[in-house]
């Protein structure tokens, strides 16, 4: 953890009373966001992101499965998170498993959306190959490279660029497979389909230091937090998963309030990303 | 929400509740499948004092979930742990391997049990037992729908049986939306095809959300509908369990 002296937690503090935070920044800026994606070329999308000393890497994976009995309509999507010990000593060894575990259930909660899959930034029904016999499952490993606060929205933003960097191999079924049979497939090498990814939510979390809440804080200002909610917001301003960090209760009415900043930060967030995932797409590509 | 009046059989019969019928959820006019209204909580059994060897438990049914939790400590922490001069809390949420219909692997639910950690962490006052541990183990005896909402309510009233100092007791209710509708204290029927959820954990004295988690797609109006459906549902639980405890300390008295 940081360790802080007495003047400098009143520094802090009282630098977010005043809207004018350690970095110059107001409450409700973000910090610079360095997107760039295809940075892994083992996996099928990859994404780095850097917001100030924060530094995340996002990749994905497909492998071809078989759909679960439950829902054979859909595909499978899932999210682990690994927090690398060279981010931070205290997550050595089995150190960093608690954090991985929350942002993991976080990310999930985010992007997943509900049991029936209503509300999932990713369509799970698009990657279905033939129905009840196979689909794709999406593998998405986040590593956090560098902490500096504000994991979950950086993860979040990475998982959303290394999505639209993400290219699924064109699957060719031999007609002719008949009952319960598994069918032949052809992968193809050299087509790819691309992701629709503009349902895919950004996590806006709105931490709360004193009587303020500000946006993507550094770990400094993450140690003087009293609790932290995360909102993923999607393009039509609908809230896509809200989770609480901190035990520290909140009136029900900071929540609304939080909830109606986290969508109007969003708007900006949300373009501010599209067009740095967009100019480092290009720059991929050239 | 009234607690469960007694009639019990004198043999055990399992309860009808748990039918393969697969409803249609979708459609405009149905009913729930245990036939509540859909603002209307499965009636609350509480009844603290279920293990003897515990400083404090509880044991909690909800229609179908029934939960044990038991409480230990303050005892001290591990050789390994830092001096620290708050308590700390350790908290685990277990299943039986019977709990779900498909036999499962009975082992720890770590998920829930971070949940369960951070829903009552706000509450207790850590301050009062520098050094020391508080465990709280909880286990799922049969999982029938809202487990963790369950789980956080009795675990709080297990707290409270064992003496440990809190702010205010944590109730904790759920609410799913399935089509149009939000319906409370879902059942595991109605969750594996919900919409979306919210779960709150408050203190219904202080009005203070401790933990709050929201999945599927929202709008603000629905938002705000489906948290003041919980927090007025958790006042009306936080009431049972207050009686539950009364009537405890009545009957030791």
């Amino acid at each position: 953890m940081v360790g802080l002296s007495l003047g400098e937690r009143h520094f802090i503090q009282g630098g977010i009373a005043q809207d004018l935070r350690c970095d110059g920044r107001k409450r409700l800026t973000y910090r610079p966001i360095y997107v760039e994606t295809g940075v892994i070329p083992q996996a099928h999308g990859s994404a780095r992101i850097r917001m100030g000393a924060t530094e995340v890497i996002a990749s994905v994976k497909a492998e071809l499965g078989k759909p679960s009995l439950l829902q054979p309509d859909k595909g499978k999507v899932s999210i682990y998170i690994d927090c690398s010990s060279t981010a931070e000593p205290a997550f050595e060894g089995r150190g960093g498993d608690d954090l991985s575990a929350e942002l993991s259930v976080a990310l999930q909660r985010s992007l997943l959306g509900a049991k029936s899959g209503a509300g999932a930034g990713i369509d799970l029904s698009s990657l279905i190959v033939v129905e009840g016999k196979i689909c794709w499952d999406l593998y998405i490993d986040g590593l956090v490279v560098s902490s500096d606060g504000n994991l979950l929205d950086a993860l979040g933003a990475a998982i959303k660029a290394a999505l639209s960097n993400t290219g699924i191999p064109r699957v060719q079924v031999a007609a002719g497979a008949s009952g319960d049979e598994k069918p032949e497939v052809e992968i193809s090498d050299d087509e790819f389909l691309q992701f629709d990814t503009s349902g895919v939510p950004v996590i806006v979390t709105l931490t709360k230091v004193g009587r303020h809440s500000i946006v993507d804080a550094t770990s400094e200002e993450e140690s003087q937090m009293s609790s932290a909610v995360s909102i993923s917001v999607n393009r039509q301003g609908h809230i896509c998963g809200i989770t609480k960090r901190g035990s520290v209760g909140l009136d029900p009415s900071i929540v609304l309030d939080m909830i109606s900043v986290a969508k109007h930060v969003s708007e900006q967030l949300i373009n501010k990303l599209d067009s740095e995932i967009a100019s480092a797409e290009a720059e991929d590509d050239s | 929400m009234a607690g469960k009046a007694g009639a019990t059989p004198a043999t055990y019969s399992p309860s009808p509740t748990t039918d393969k019928k697969k409803t249609s959820l979708i459609k405009e006019d149905w009913v729930r499948p245990d036939g509540r209204g859909f603002h209307q909580c499965r009636p609350a059994f509480f009844r603290t004092g279920a293990v003897n060897a515990a400083s404090g438990s509880a044991y909690a049914e909800f229609g179908n979930t029934k939960v044990i939790v038991s409480v230990f400590g303050p005892r001290e922490s591990k050789k390994a742990m830092l001096y620290s001069d708050v308590g700390r809390l350790n908290c685990n949420v277990s299943y039986t391997t019977f709990a779900t219909p498909v036999r499962g692997q009975g082992s720890d639910h770590k998920d829930y049990s971070a949940m369960l950690d951070k829903a009552l962490g706000g509450a207790i006052i850590l301050e009062s037992f520098p050094k020391t541990t508080v465990d709280v183990f909880a286990l799922v005896l049969e999982s029938g729908g809202s487990d963790l909402p369950v789980v956080i309510s009795c675990a709080s009233l297990a707290l409270a049986d064992a003496g440990i100092m809190m702010y205010d007791l944590v109730a904790s209710v759920s609410v799913s939306c399935l089509s149009k509708n939000l319906v409370i204290d879902p059942i595991s029927e109605e969750e594996n095809c919900q919409d979306g959820s919210i779960m709150i954990t408050c203190m219904p004295s202080r009005y203070e959300i401790t933990q709050l988690t929201v999945t599927g797609e929202w709008s603000t109006p629905k938002i705000n509908e489906g948290m003041q459906l919980c927090l007025d549902a958790c006042a009306k639980l936080a009431k049972v369990m207050r009686s539950c405890l009364k009537e405890a300390s009545d009957s030791q008295d």
